[in-house]
């Protein structure tokens, strides 16, 4: 290992690539499946404007892309009274506060989540909002701060409302993405975008249109998220909607489901290069090992005439095969949590959500084992040579 | 001591090709030389003395203890232990230096790594001044010399030397071999030198052809 620092340090890496792949995309997977299975909450349909379902289901219940438009709150109503419908919670969007979603909603929102107040108590007036977790964490707010916020759903210094919102209460993290949400009520998001409209009309809003373009013919929202009484609302209620009304439905599942297989694809094609990797590691670092047995054979036979066993010469190839092991394993998960850590900042600083999930505890340990089973299969034939090593033969031939 | 009980032995490649062995009887401090022409199975007897070769037939018996009847790992210790081997060309670690390289054979044979043993040993042997030269930086002689502090130095019972002179001149080949009954006779064990070379034969009262 001394003799041939770059061979062992190449064994090292490539090792320890295909241990970050691999642990790496297994964490992804599971924090994406986490963030789609979790974060659908008791939620079984969404009602918006017509557009693509997967935006509105990705702007409603994930809350990260914009919604598709804004329906009127009174045809939201209507449909809301279908007995088929157990709950319905009407969510209203608009403006963000650094980057936080801020949700005009009910007081039944954070039940979808099963989210708790921890400090405070729900708004009571318009202007009163309460703080996802993360949110009171990350900006270091109290109840009774007040904030601004920005218009639209993507940070901003140039378009601040100039109404103040105070904070009346911050709920329990829930790990769900209500932590990053700031919830308020319809009122609040109605008017504050009375106020800036009437105020400030020569702002071009290409981007929010929808938002505010018809303030005058009734109170809108963004989405009406719907919880069913009974699974046979699943094959009337969505197609009754899409026909008969200027408004869609779509179901949050079926539509995770899809995005989640479309990149499922790219995981397995990941995976399997990974996979690869591993093998290709595994296979140099028998090779090398094969490679210094044969070499030194001459000098195992010899020490075998002095009295080492050959447990005990194994034990000396087995060494080096199991630093390298040891030091791929251990660079391979730092190569893994560095990478994670930086990919998850990049898209915490777009979504402001921290949607890491920790790899489960099984799960790792399974991965950790089929990396040392197939590094103890690759030593084991290295040194399968020593074991069947003929020290006569070995010593009565010349070099 | 040394007994051999009707040793007989083949290749499994060759098994028309059989090696018959006369028996071969040493008491403590017994030297002997066996002579033979190339081919006729001297290393082969010399690898069966030492358990690096398992008999088709016969026994070997070394200090009292049947050394084909150990067990492959007790067979390793003992071999470590009891018996100090010395090759046709003269063999160490490549790549350790000499005083690793006795360091190494002492470990192996169980024995605590003294240095002040290997100073002496080194010192006797002419090799004081090397003590730090890798295997493979060593002269033709003094790789001999190793090969012959690697075979003492645990205080064998039983000394094995194949053809340990036949890349020596006259005036080397006899310091070789008195050095070997020297070392033979302070470590009280059995010297035993199979080789093709008439030069030493009268340096040893007992010898048997093959």
């Amino acid at each position: 290992m001394k003799a041939k620092p770059l061979y062992t340090f190449l064994s090292v890496f490539i090792l320890a690539l295909s241990i970050a792949l691999l642990f790496g995309i297994q964490q992804l997977e599971t924090s994406l499946k986490y963030q789609m299975e979790n974060n659908l909450g008791a939620i079984d349909l969404v009602i918006g404007a017509k557009g693509s379902p997967l935006q509105l289901v990705l702007s409603s219940v994930l809350h990260i892309d914009n919604p598709t438009g804004n329906i009127l709150y009174e045809d939201a109503k209507k449909i809301s009274k279908n007995p088929l419908i157990k709950t319905a919670v009407p969510i209203a969007y608009g403006d963000n506060y650094k980057g936080y979603r801020i949700v005009g909603t009910t007081d039944e929102f954070a039940a979808l989540y099963h989210g708790k107040l921890k400090k405070g108590r729900e708004p009571k007036k318009a202007m009163e909002v309460i703080l996802g977790h993360t949110v009171a964490e990350q900006e270091n707010l109290k109840i009774g701060d007040t904030l601004l916020s920005s218009h639209g759903l993507v940070e901003n210094d140039i378009d601040l409302h100039s109404e103040h919102l105070t904070v009346v209460g911050i709920y329990q993290p829930t790990k769900k993405v209500i932590d990053r949400l700031i919830v308020t009520n319809l009122k609040s998001v109605w008017e504050v975008h009375h106020h800036h409209n009437n105020n400030e009309e020569d702002k071009k809003e290409e981007d929010h249109l929808q938002h505010h373009e018809n303030l005058d013919e009734g109170e809108e929202i963004s989405s009406l998220l719907v919880s069913f009484r009974s699974p046979l609302a699943l094959l009337t209620l969505p197609k009754r909607i899409n026909e008969h009304t200027n408004m869609q439905a779509a179901l949050p599942k079926y539509e995770l489901e899809k995005l989640y297989q479309y990149t499922g694809i790219g995981f397995k094609t990941i995976s399997w290069i990974a996979y690869m990797i591993l093998v290709i590691s595994c296979l140099s670092i028998f090779i090398s090992l094969y490679k210094m047995v044969k070499e030194r054979a001459f000098d195992l036979a010899l020490l075998r005439t002095y009295g080492a066993s050959n447990f005990q010469l194994i034990r000396m190839v087995a060494y080096e095969g199991l630093t390298i092991g040891f030091l791929a394993f251990m660079l391979g998960l730092l190569l893994s949590k560095a990478g994670l850590y930086f990919l998850f900042k990049m898209v915490e600083t777009q979504y402001k959500q921290n949607m890491l999930q920790e790899l489960p505890y099984q799960q790792f340990l399974q991965t950790g084992a089929l990396v040392s089973i197939m590094i103890l299969i690759s030593i084991s034939l290295a040194i399968y040579p020593i074991i069947k090593m003929n020290i006569s033969t070995i010593l009565s031939h010349e070099k | 001591m040394v007994q051999t009980d009707n040793l007989i032995f083949h290749y499994k490649k060759k098994e028309n090709h059989i090696f018959k062995f006369p028996d071969i009887t040493l008491n403590e401090q017994e030297n002997l030389l066996i002579l033979g022409k190339s081919g006729i199975g001297k290393t082969t007897l010399l690898h069966l003395l030492a358990g690096l070769l398992n008999p088709v037939s016969g026994e070997v018996m070394i200090e009292g203890v049947a050394i084909n009847t150990l067990s492959h790992w007790g067979l390793d210790k003992f071999r470590g232990q009891h018996i100090g081997l010395i090759f046709q060309k003269n063999y160490a670690v490549q790549s350790l230096n000499i005083v690793e390289n006795l360091q190494a054979r002492l470990f192996f044979s169980g024995k605590s790594v003294n240095n002040k043993t290997i100073d002496f040993f080194l010192e006797q042997l002419g090799l004081k001044d090397c003590k730090k030269s890798k295997a493979n930086e060593l002269s033709e002689g003094q790789l001999q010399r190793l090969g012959i502090a690697m075979a003492v130095i645990h205080g064998p019972k039983v000394i094995l030397a194949d053809e340990p002179t036949s890349s020596l001149d006259d005036e080397n080949c006899e310091m070789v071999i008195n050095l070997l009954i020297k070392q033979a006779k302070q470590t009280k064990a059995n010297l035993i030198v199979i080789t093709h070379d008439h030069r030493i034969k009268p340096l040893f009262s007992n010898s048997i052809s093959l």
